[in-house]
């Protein structure tokens, strides 16, 4: 998870007025040839959930495999149990992540540089620390390992990226919205239920779905942190792929892929989650 | 203006909670694995709390150096082919019209929102021993018996390169768009040939871009598991996965939170190293900075 954080918003806004000249031959080579090595593997696992022989290119198509899956039930109970989490975890994190944008919000140009620091160490850590860390936690304070602490590992870093997403939606809010509201007679409940929440409606929902998908894609953390009892999507594939090559893994991988990128296509079509797709999960 | 400063007391109660939530499940746990790794393990594998720097010392016992020597020659190995694929694509990017760039960075980072098992799968089904390239070379009567590819020294490194591939190329992407592509035609204008204007007036412009990008890729490849585990084959040692076995195979939870701390301790200093080149660039006027 920790990778390159900071992105100029501008830079992903198509206001830009360098003077732009075509790429050459070389340099368009090299994208296209990148792009093709990152999408080879990908396009043909969805090519390979097809075939007859998944050990042979030339054996023929068939939907056989894929339709097993859906009618047995492999799929399912992992499926259902990462939804299951991705729904939880992603709604306790939106939920902390917005009461500490709403709770320093106001404040938030003069932080200390120490504290935003504290808040990015959950984005910054790498997963295998994060997940190592958080482990520990959990078997000194005597938890269980199970869905519970799985949720609350999601949701522990998620609620930074939440938070994050929460401090730029609240600044685009105009600061007297609320002092209006109070003139005309809201009370504070009202101000936050009719007037505050209303407006920060993308923002929440941006944020919820960024965390729903880390928690749905996320492997390395719910591997450390599920005990033995639990398995998830990922955590299911990832046993199938020890035990080699099968259909089933790979019609499996073919849900997996769909979902996935059904997901970050939502997250790309959202303008607060958009940069966050770029700085990597 | 009236500056506003923001002291402890006047914290509102939404802001304790979200504090105490990131002290109890973030913080707290990464001060669980640094006190861990100066704890001592006793011979029925319970441990106790007395200070020692064993741990360290024996992380720097020469089997341990081996292991970091070889983990290091592999990340930097994939560090520069990130670098020198990386580069290319962030020009092309930065030089792209809106639109196109918009679309491009959108491509480059779709595979690495889909699963990451998927990913490392999707290499096992192109180079492994079964995979496409090897039914591909086998047909045409290349080779008898397929390439081992994967499960050597090379498949991590193949794994490594496609992981981390997009996180090379935002960072120097957003230091050549800042670029003022102007200085590159003043080069050429008083003489400069395209290699000089390359190495002498676009790098060190973006210097610090490659710099941060580098840093920010080589350092969580250090700590890689998974790739390692499943690319790797058997015998291959490397510091994420001997860390993780050191938790789960060996239960030596101390010696492990020892190298766990050696590898975050060397993304703070990343992290910090980029601070520091943000504020001398920005200054004080910027609004970069939050």
């Amino acid at each position: 998870m920790a990778s390159a954080k900071t992105i100029n918003p501008r830079s992903i806004s198509s206001e830009s007025a360098a003077v732009v000249r075509p790429n050459n031959i070389f340099i368009t080579t090299m994208f296209w040839a990148t792009m093709g090595f990152l999408y080879l593997p990908l396009a043909y696992l969805v090519v390979q959930a097809f075939l007859t022989d998944p050990g042979n290119i030339a054996s023929g198509f068939t939907m056989e495999w894929v339709l097993a899956l859906l009618h047995g039930d492999s799929l399912w109970e992992p499926l259902m149990n990462s939804l299951i989490i991705g729904v939880a975890s992603a709604t306790i994190a939106t939920f902390i992540g917005t009461l500490g944008a709403v709770g320093f919000g106001p404040f938030s140009t003069v932080l200390p540089p120490s504290l935003t620091a504290l808040i990015m160490l959950p984005i910054l850590i790498p997963e295998v620390i994060t997940g190592l860390s958080l482990l520990l936690f959990f078997l000194l304070f005597r938890f269980e390992l199970g869905a519970t602490t799985v949720v609350l590992a999601h949701a522990s870093f998620s609620a930074s990226f939440v938070y994050f997403i929460m401090i730029e939606q609240l600044r685009k809010l105009d600061p007297h919205l609320g002092e209006a509201a109070y003139d005309l007679g809201a009370k504070p409940g009202q101000i936050f239920w009719k007037v505050i929440l209303p407006n920060i409606v993308p923002g929440l929902m941006a944020g919820w779905l960024l965390s729903f998908t880390i928690s749905f894609d996320d492997f390395l953390i719910s591997f450390f942190t599920s005990g033995a009892g639990l398995i998830t999507l990922p955590l299911k594939i990832y046993s199938l792929m020890r035990i080699g090559f099968s259909p089933e893994l790979n019609a499996m991988s073919l849900v997996m892929i769909c979902l996935s990128t059904g997901l970050v296509m939502v997250l790309w079509s959202k303008e607060q989650s958009r940069k966050w797709v770029i700085s990597g999960s | 203006m009236k500056k506003l400063v923001l002291r402890l007391r006047d914290w509102p109660p939404s802001a304790w909670i979200f504090f105490a939530w990131l002290v109890s499940l973030s913080v707290l746990p990464f001060l669980i694995i640094l006190a861990m790794s100066f704890a001592v393990r006793s011979e029925s594998g319970l441990i106790s709390w007395t200070f020692t720097l064993a741990n360290y010392e024996r992380a720097f016992h020469l089997v341990y150096l081996k292991v970091l020597a070889k983990t290091i020659f592999l990340s930097l190995g994939a560090t520069i082919t990130c670098l020198l694929v990386g580069f290319p694509v962030a020009y092309y990017l930065a030089r792209a019209t809106p639109e196109k760039r918009q679309m491009g960075l959108m491509l480059l980072f779709i595979p690495f929102w889909t699963n990451f098992i998927l990913r490392i799968y999707g290499i096992v089904s192109i180079f492994g021993n079964h995979g496409l390239l090897n039914q591909t070379i086998m047909r045409l009567g290349l080779t008898d018996a397929p390439l081992e590819i994967l499960y050597t020294r090379f498949g991590i490194y193949l794994g490594l390169v496609y992981n981390y591939l997009p996180f090379i190329v935002v960072p120097i992407f957003s230091a050549l768009e800042k670029f003022d592509l102007s200085l590159r035609e003043a080069a050429m204008d008083l003489g400069a040939n395209r290699w000089q204007t390359f190495t002498r007036v676009l790098l060190p412009n973006v210097r610090e871009g490659i710099a941060i990008g580098s840093l920010f890729v080589f350092i969580p490849m250090m700590g890689e598991y998974v790739i390692p585990d499943i690319l790797g084959g058997a015998k291959e040692v490397f510091l994420g996965r001997v860390m993780v076995e050191q938790f789960f195979t060996m239960q030596d939870w101390p010696f492990g939170s020892a190298l766990a701390s050696v590898l975050s301790m060397g993304l703070m200093i990343a992290v910090w190293v980029r601070m520091r080149f943000e504020q001398r660039k920005a200054g004080p006027t910027s609004h970069g900075l939050r």
